[in-house]
């Protein structure tokens, strides 16, 4: 009786002891305090790219061009502020030496770039640079790379991307190029030629001569080969073009109509829509064995297919819910999940190549957006509205989308890119007006 | 009914006076240590934005000694320069065919930088008596007037340089407008593991009760550090899940609101991103420096922080 009033004391005890610590709150204070920054800024890296250092007189041009391509990319990207070099205080003239960290600190650089453009022994052009963190007095980063002299603007472009890259965690989309349609003449007839360029609009090249309508081109991830839409003779028919040889062929000998074209992620298959009396559905086709396989099987319109980037699922757009909207399946089809439920009408769905989103064209009251939605049908963002904004296309990064606008009137439409945070938007210089833009993969 | 009512009552009273006794007797011994109370600023919002900002009326603190927690177990600085200056030639004279120690006095010249802090101390903080202090006194009362003559000219170099370090620190502390001066102004020295052990120790008490909680700082204190890196930080902006790249940081301050050592990141991540977030955040730490707005008399509650940078929020 005793010991058991005892241990009951005990307990008891403990208990208002416990009740006393936590009714007083003694927390012995944490030996380091803690804080929490949970704001900062979202601008752009102030950064210096003082001019490349020529390896002889000859070498001056090439190393100016690299380094005004390495400007402009990074300045583009919105991310980096390229600092006006006239406020440089520290010539840099030895591309091997330490740099005078307090003269960059002094105009705020937090990066700096060095660089070199010299000659090989063969006569090849070897460009060498160097990245430093001003602050912490390290260097992130130091390549060389070696090309053709034809090849200095993707010289410059690689090193933007090895920079990009150190400086954003994420891969840089600069080494890459843009095809689409160029568009000359009035607007009631308008010659639309298939083109290709370099990402910052440098060295068009024009791949038809306009004879036939072309539409909706879209580049392969994985080889030097175009898909679109064109009208040559009857129906509208979905080609294979390639770049280097010119040859065209015709996706699959469908009866009907077939449009709205993509690769699949390793390029082996090419999505499509077939239209057939009054509705529209989707198909893919093996390149290899030709093989055809129904996805959808539907009275509505189904069209714009588009993969995700690990090809297990499909996102399009329906008009089976009444107005048009998105849709995601499996790559092999059936159940479609609605995933955009907002006002007016969406279309031309493409799935971002890091697979996070997934961007429209949204239609609502009289204005055309670009936006983006994540896969699950959260998250949905207008990037930019207008008047008339179409066709959105993912840097190979995923995180600038380019796209055209058309201002209407007597003029023509116009290639833009504006990147994920919205931001950030930058036209693209384009010979005369231009549409339907489609980004290549990294060259590199 | 009522005797009923009556032996309720007796068994009721009875029980509460059992467990009254109870109380008395165990209540008592569970002890409850006394605490520290913890300092609430009340303030209104017009202090809070001037904490923010920093006063420019607030009185200039205390130049920062170098801080001593530990004693160094030899006083080298203090024996070497000159009992050698002296010493030297009658060992020429003794031991002639050794003729390395030569060159050597000459090489030893340069710390004597050191003795110039060790020295100065006594100087200035002359009211607090300390034993070690004492015996140092004794120590150097051993010294030859020559060492002393050369005290003397170390003191007023010292004086005219702290006088100087106080006019560039006035100039440069509350000018939070100008980022770019006070960058050019950074402590770029290497951490010396000098400051944390020396001939004596720091006299100053640090503040705060001897159950070994010191200062506290109040969290609008700490308010006006987490501004201050707020404006520096540049968050790698939108970069695929940002919400799950936070980066802790660990920051260990002089008191002078200088950082002592290099920022350090405690946490990891094998998100690719977490490379470049915690890159942004120690450059936020390094750009901001130094941060001397932070209160001198409360220097031991802020000398060592973790600050956890976090876009989540963004």
């Amino acid at each position: 009786m005793t010991t058991n009033a005892i241990s009951r004391r005990k307990v008891l005890a403990a208990g208002a002891a416990a009740a006393a610590m936590v009714g007083l709150r003694v927390t012995p204070a944490r030996a380091v305090p803690r804080l929490d920054v949970t704001q900062g800024n979202v601008r752009p890296m102030p950064i210096a790219i003082p001019e490349f250092i020529p390896g002889t007189p000859g070498d001056a041009d090439a190393a100016r061009t690299t380094t005004q391509i390495i400007t402009n990319n990074l300045a583009r990207s919105g991310l980096f502020a390229p600092i006006d070099p006239a406020a440089y205080i520290e010539k840099i003239t030895n591309f091997d030496a330490v740099p005078r960290y307090p003269d960059w600190r002094a105009i705020n650089a937090q990066a700096l770039v060095v660089g070199r453009v010299g000659r090989q022994g063969d006569g090849r052009l070897k460009a060498e640079f160097r990245l430093w963190d001003v602050f912490a007095g390290n260097q992130l980063e130091g390549k060389q790379y070696s090309a053709t002299l034809d090849n200095v603007r993707r010289i410059g472009h690689i090193i933007s991307d090895a920079v990009y890259e150190r400086l954003t965690g994420e891969k840089g989309y600069f080494d890459s190029r843009i095809v689409f349609i160029d568009e000359t003449g009035p607007r009631e007839r308008r010659v639309k030629r298939l083109a290709l360029m370099d990402q910052d609009g440098a060295n068009t090249r024009y791949l038809t001569r306009g004879e036939d309508l072309v539409l909706t081109p879209r580049f392969s991830p994985a080889s030097q080969e175009i898909t679109y839409m064109s009208y040559g003779q009857g129906d509208p028919k979905v080609y294979l073009f390639n770049i280097e040889t010119a040859q065209r062929e015709v996706v699959g000998n469908f009866p009907g109509m077939t449009f709205a074209p993509r690769f699949s992620p390793d390029g082996g298959s090419v999505i499509m829509s077939l239209q057939r009396g009054g509705n529209s559905n989707i198909f893919v086709m093996n390149l290899g064995s030709k093989a055809i396989t129904r996805l959808t099987d539907s009275a509505a319109i189904d069209t714009s297919p588009s993969y995700s980037p690990d090809a297990t699922r499909i996102c399009f757009e329906s008009d089976r819910g009444g107005r048009p909207q998105i849709y995601v399946m499996a790559a092999g089809g059936g159940n479609p999940q609605r995933i955009s439920f907002g006002e007016g009408s969406y279309s031309t769905p493409v799935w971002s190549p890091r697979g996070d989103v997934i961007a429209f064209t949204k239609q609502a009251g009289g204005q055309f957006a670009i936006g983006v939605i994540n896969p699950d049908g959260s998250g949905e963002r207008i990037l930019t509205s207008g008047y008339h904004n179409e066709g959105p296309t993912f840097a190979p990064n995923g995180r600038v989308i380019m796209f055209f606008r058309d201002p209407g009137g007597t003029t023509g439409p116009a290639l833009y890119t504006i990147d994920l945070t919205g931001r950030n938007e930058q036209k693209v210089p384009t010979p005369s007006y231009a549409s339907d833009p489609a980004w290549s993969p990294l060259l590199a | 009914m009522g005797r009923r009512m009556r032996a309720g009552l007796t068994i009721s009273a009875v029980g509460h006076l059992a467990v009254l006794v109870w109380c008395l007797v165990t209540l008592p011994s569970t002890k409850i240590e006394s605490t520290e109370s913890v300092p609430v600023d009340m303030i209104s919002d017009a202090e809070l934005s001037q904490i923010m900002a920093g006063a420019k009326t607030a009185p200039k603190a205390d130049a920062p000694k170098p801080v001593v927690d530990k004693v160094a177990p030899e006083t080298n600085p203090v024996k070497d320069p000159t009992p050698k200056v002296s010493d030297k030639p009658e060992i020429q004279a003794s031991a002639e065919a050794a003729p390395p120690p030569e060159p050597k006095p000459p090489e030893l010249k340069p710390p004597e930088p050191k003795p110039e802090k060790a020295e100065a101390k006594p100087e200035k903080i002359e009211q607090p008596v300390d034993e070690i202090a004492e015996a140092l006194k004794r120590d150097e009362a051993k010294k030859k007037a020559e060492a002393k003559k050369l005290e003397d000219a170390k003191k007023k170099e010292e004086a005219k340089k702290r006088l100087e370090a106080k006019k560039r620190e006035q100039q440069q502390k509350f000018d939070t407008a100008q980022i770019d001066s006070r960058l050019a102004l950074l402590d770029k020295r290497a951490p010396q593991r000098q400051a944390a052990t020396g001939a004596e120790l720091n006299p100053t008490p640090s503040l705060g009760a001897p159950n070994a909680s010191a200062a506290t700082m109040s969290m609008s204190e700490f308010d006006a550090l987490i501004a201050h890196l707020h404006k520096c930080w540049d968050v790698p902006a939108g970069v695929k899940d940002a919400h799950d790249i936070a980066v802790l940081v660990r920051i260990q301050f002089k008191k002078d609101g200088s950082l002592m050592t290099d920022p350090m990141v405690v946490n990891q991540s094998p998100n690719p991103t977490f490379r470049v977030a915690a890159e942004s955040a120690l450059r936020a730490i390094r750009s901001c420096a130094p941060y001397s707005f932070m209160p001198i008399a409360k220097y031991e509650a802020w000398k060592e922080v973790e600050v956890n940078f976090d876009p989540r929020d963004m």
